[in-house]
């Protein structure tokens, strides 16, 4: 796979946006944002509600395709290739641009099944390839040890927290080059964040991640950059340091400092 | 600044208004109310069927009405159409006749007799004919009627009379005759005669005469049969259609003898209990089938019927009785339907002969000599050799109904062997009613599956393409007009399957075939080459779009498929005309040669066609809304992982709307069952039991829309169509209940928290 050897040399606009914007029918949710995601780093998306995170989140992977009347001005390219070249195969997008939703949604089956699906749909059956990937998605979302006993039971069965980790061990069962999420612990109690926020940490040398949040200290924590959107504006963007100790721009100020009215 | 809000608040503002609070009860009482009275109307609706469907398994009761004496030894019984005068004939030159409820006892002459002794006398109780051989060989008949009197306008007792009837001669028969039988057919009628030298004749009398006077009885041919027997003459037995005469001999032999403008020739010799005499022999209503009993009270029925298709109609067993028992063997038939009254000695039963039942058994108090039912087959007189008469009231109005009638194999008179049949009404009063429901049962199950058949896969693919494919700009057009479709009147629908549809498909059965065949073949076809085409190409069309590409190749199809038709059909549905050798290509005179069953216009092919117009809809509505109220979050993280869209149904909606999907086809089986006008319209209604596409079939809905209007209140026919409606309520509610109990388990499986 491709990230096997961009290891070596992260590129640094892995992922471009380039005067991007996007339209629900009539309502435009994002405005000319232009941004750079550095490969192998976990660059986060800050704002306040309906600013338009998730929009921009869901068009890494085009999952916004499946909303009807959308339209959008300006290009995202993945490793310099546009997302929306002819050539590009939606769905072999998706297997390289996992992603966790802001609310879990495990399927009605067992827990192996949940963590297998992308494999599933890809034609891979195989028991010892299944069996492999259900441990190690399980252990790199840090929830295997909790159900390793319970693998064919509902992942109805589990807790919240429990689930949303299984979300996330299922998006990374197929090694995807890049992991979206959209504010995954929101649902969840301290403890939990806690458990996800140091599973992204040990994502972060595998995985290129853009994670929506409403948490400063959350994207504090764990981000290397971080992106302040406002009402489909990218107001400002930089390392996550220089955005929180020292931003540039008084609305951004004003946001993380919670003086936002 | 606002200003500050006052310490002390209104205190009304916990309050709830009056108009909440009475509207809140009102609709509290409403609702019960509504609710209640649907349930009332529900065990409404079931009170009134079954109070029109219980009376039909009733068994006969019999209760006595009347006890009187006559003073005579009655050779015959008789009685008028109320039951009310019983008539007591003894064989001599007196008729006595007594009032059944004051014992009255009034006498009348038996005309015409010029001194002779009577030798012989028999009794035809449909005619109220008494008919006499004499000991001077003359041979007559008498008949015997009453009037209704009436007394203020309300019917009060009756007066009897009697009317004299032509006497004949015998021409080759001299001396006494010792028996006699008469049957009447109106303008034929026949007698069977035997005389004291052993000579057996068959009689035809008819109307002859001149222009002036009218016409007279005569008789036109007088046969001698005795050649033709061997035996010593037992009983014989003429039939109500005049045309057939039955002699048994001592050791019970029957002979069948046909008499007809030809001439009488005898049919066949037939030897029922294997030698053993017969106690009695008669025949039924109707004159196709009579009752036979050995000495020891064996009882069988033999009816007239063909064994093959072009063999001849003879005689042969189709129902067996129970015993009658020991003792003076007694019988009397219905005049209206093919109920009989037997018995031995004091035991006695009412029997149904269609069945094979008995409806009534009990004993009596005298030992009967004669017996006879009345006209409308509600009492029955017997009378002992002392004098003494009883009256015994029937109650049973629907002898030919039962569990055996309606859901068994009846052998009914004519046929070679039970079958199941419905056919409730015929030309003749002697119709013998056959009321299985099985047929019908078969052709709602038929009409139902042939229906589902074609709605099913077209409205759960639909319903899948609509749900997971369709872009929603061309839904929000496609749902509403198929919502609009399935509020197609079924009239109409009907209508257009019976007089349109119905005569293009007949003619164009192998383009019908084509078209199977074609259609999904080009659908796949085009598929397999989408998906060989470049990425970019596909990538121009907006996914769901796709099927515009798909259109012009399915119409394309069917157009080649509908114009090769003919083709086909000269190629492999050549008929050859069995005459002729001529060859002809057409499917509808090839189907019958080619697989013995017949094919009709209206048939299952036009229906599950038209059907589909009232089935799709419903499954197609709501398996669609099922497959969209699937959490978009499931889908969408289905196609996060990189499921295609084919996969994410598959995965992820099916399972989840499954039992929504399940419902759907439920109600449509529902509306497929329970459809009237176009199954009554589109199906032929011929109720037949086989699985044939091209022939049509009966639905229990069919049938009552069609029989209803003509049923007369109360009688069986009508209570049978209720119990059809029954029937098809219970079907409904079986299949509806295991369906729900599937759904249950669907739905606990792919629960969504
Ligand atoms: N499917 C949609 N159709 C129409 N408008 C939408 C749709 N999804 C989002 N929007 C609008 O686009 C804007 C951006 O929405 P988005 O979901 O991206 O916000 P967000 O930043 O993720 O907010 P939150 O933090 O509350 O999740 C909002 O104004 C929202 O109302
Ligand atoms: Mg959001």
């Amino acid at each position: 796979m491709s990230s096997e050897i961009s290891k070596k040399q992260p590129r640094p606009d892995f992922i471009r946006v380039e005067d991007f914007s996007f339209h629900y029918g009539e309502k435009q949710a994002i405005f000319d944002i232009d941004m750079a995601i550095p490969e192998n780093e976990i660059t986060a998306l800050i704002g306040p509600s309906g600013c338009g995170k998730s929009t921009l989140l869901r068009n890494m992977n085009r999952m916004n395709d499946l909303i009807d009347g959308v339209r959008h001005e300006g290009d995202i390219r993945l490793d310099g290739v546009s997302l929306y070249d002819p050539s590009v195969e939606v769905i072999s997008l998706r297997k390289r641009v996992g992603m966790v939703f802001q609310k879990y949604n495990p399927f009605a089956k067992s827990i192996y099944e949940n963590v297998v699906f992308s494999l599933r749909v890809a034609g891979r059956n195989g028991k010892k390839e299944l069996d492999e990937t259900v441990e190690r998605s399980l252990r790199d979302a840090a929830l295997w040890d909790e159900v390793k006993d319970r693998l064919h039971d509902s992942a109805f069965g589990l807790s919240g927290g429990q689930q949303q980790r299984l979300c996330i061990a299922r998006a990374i069962a197929n090694r995807p080059e890049i992991l979206l999420m959209d504010e995954p612990c929101a649902a969840l109690d301290p403890l939990a964040t806690l458990k996800i926020e140091e599973l992204i940490t040990t994502l972060k040398n595998r995985y290129t991640i853009v994670i929506v949040t409403h948490n400063m200290e959350q994207a504090t924590r764990c981000s290397d950059r971080t992106a302040f959107l406002y009402m489909g504006k990218l107001i400002e963007y930089g390392k996550t340091v220089q955005v929180f100790e020292n931003p540039k721009e008084e609305q951004t100020e004003s946001y993380i400092t919670g003086r936002f009215s | 600044m606002p200003p500050e809000p006052a310490n002390n608040p209104d205190p009304r503002r916990f309050e709830v208004s009056k108009a909440t609070l009475w509207f809140d009860r009102f609709m509290g009482w409403a609702i019960r109310f509504g609710g209640i009275g649907v349930i009332i109307a529900v065990f409404g609706i079931f009170w009134f069927i079954g109070k029109e469907v219980i009376p039909l398994f009733k068994p006969g009761a019999v209760v006595k009405a009347a006890s009187v004496t006559s003073g005579t030894t009655p050779v015959i019984l008789g009685v008028d159409e109320w039951g009310e005068m019983p008539f007591f004939y003894s064989g001599g030159n007196k008729v006595v006749f007594v009032d059944g409820e004051t014992g009255a006892r009034s006498e009348r002459e038996v005309p015409g007799l010029e001194g002779q002794e009577i030798t012989a006398s028999s009794y035809d109780p449909l005619q109220r004919r008494i008919a006499l051989g004499l000991e001077d060989g003359r041979v007559g008949s008498f008949i015997v009627g009453y009037e209704r009197l009436f007394e203020n306008g309300e019917p009060k007792g009756v007066k009897p009379f009697i009317t004299a009837e032509p006497w004949f001669e015998l021409k080759n028969a001299g001396g006494p005759v010792t028996a006699i039988s008469y049957g009447d057919a109106g303008p034929t009628r026949i007698m069977a005669v035997k005389t004291a030298e052993g000579k057996v004749e068959v009689i035809r009398l008819g109307l002859k005469g001149g222009l002036v006077g009218g016409k007279k009885l005569s008789v036109t041919a007088e046969v001698d049969i005795t050649p033709q027997i061997s035996g010593e003459v037992a009983l014989i037995r003429a039939s109500q259609n005049g045309q057939m005469v039955l002699v048994a001999d001592k050791v019970g032999k029957v002979s069948y003898f046909l008499a007809d403008t030809q001439g009488v020739t005898k049919r066949q010799e037939f030897t029922p209990f294997g030698g053993q005499g017969l106690a009695q022999m008669d025949f039924l209503f109707g004159g196709v089938s009579a009752i036979l009993t050995a000495e020891d009270g064996t009882q069988e029925q033999w009816s007239l019927f063909r064994k093959t298709e072009d063999a001849e109609r003879l005689f042969g067993m189709t129902k067996d009785f129970p015993d009658v028992g020991d003792g003076r063997v007694t019988f009397a038939k219905s005049q209206r339907n093919r109920t009989f009254l037997t018995g031995a000695g004091r035991g006695l039963s009412i029997r149904h002969s269609t069945s094979g039942v008995v409806r009534w058994e009990g004993t009596v108090d005298i030992d009967p000599a004669a017996a006879i039912l009345d006209a409308k087959g509600e009492s029955f007189w017997i009378a002992s050799e002392t004098g003494e008469a009883r009256k015994f009231e029937i109650k049973d109005h629907h002898p030919d109904a039962g569990v055996q009638a309606f859901f068994g194999k009846v052998w009914y008179e004519g046929g070679a062997g039970p079958v199941y049949q419905w056919q409730s009404t015929g030309g003749s009063d002697d119709f013998e009613a056959k009321l299985s429901l099985v047929p019908l049962i078969f052709g709602s199950l038929k009409g139902t599956a042939y229906a589902l058949l074609f709605a099913i896969p077209v409205a759960l693919l639909a319903a899948v393409f609509s749900a997971a494919f369709l872009p929603a700009d061309v839904k929000r057009i496609v749902k509403p007009t198929m919502e609009i479709m399935s509020s197609l009147p079924s009239v109409v629908l009907g209508f257009l399957a019976g007089l349109w549809l119905a005569p293009i498909l007949a003619d164009r059965v192998p383009s019908v075939m084509m078209l199977v065949i074609l259609i999904p073949f080009s659908a796949l076809l085009v598929g397999y080459v989408w998906c060989r085409m470049p990425l970019a190409f596909r990538n121009r069309f907006e996914g769901g779009n796709e099927w515009m590409i798909v259109i012009p190749f399915l119409a394309l199809a069917a157009w080649i498929g509908w114009s090769v038709g003919p083709l086909v059909e000269k190629m492999f549905f050549v008929y050859v005309e069995p005459g002729t050798g001529k060859r002809i290509a057409d499917f509808s005179l090839w189907w019958p040669q080619a697989t013995g069953t017949s094919f009709q216009q209206r048939n299952s092919l036009v229906l599950g066609f038209i059907m589909g117009f009232a089935v799709i809809p419903v499954i197609f509505t709501i398996a669609e809304d099922a497959l969209s109220n699937v959490p978009k979050n499931l889908t969408a993280a289905a196609s996060a992982l990189g499921a295609n869209r084919w996969q994410v149904v598959w995965t992820v909606m099916l399972p989840v709307a499954s039992s929504g999907i399940f419902s759907a086809l439920m109600i449509g089986f529902g509306r497929a069952v329970g459809e009237t006008m176009i199954m009554v319209m589109a199906t032929g209604n011929t109720p037949i039991t086989e699985w044939n596409l091209f022939s049509g079939m009966r639905t229990l809905s069919a049938n009552l829309a069609v029989e209803l209007p003509e049923a007369p209140d109360g009688s069986t026919h009508y209570r049978t169509l209720f119990l059809g409606a029954i029937v098809l309520f219970a079907m409904t509610f079986v299949l509806n209940t295991i369906a729900e109990i599937l759904r249950q388990r669907l739905r606990e499986k792919n629960k969504l928290v």
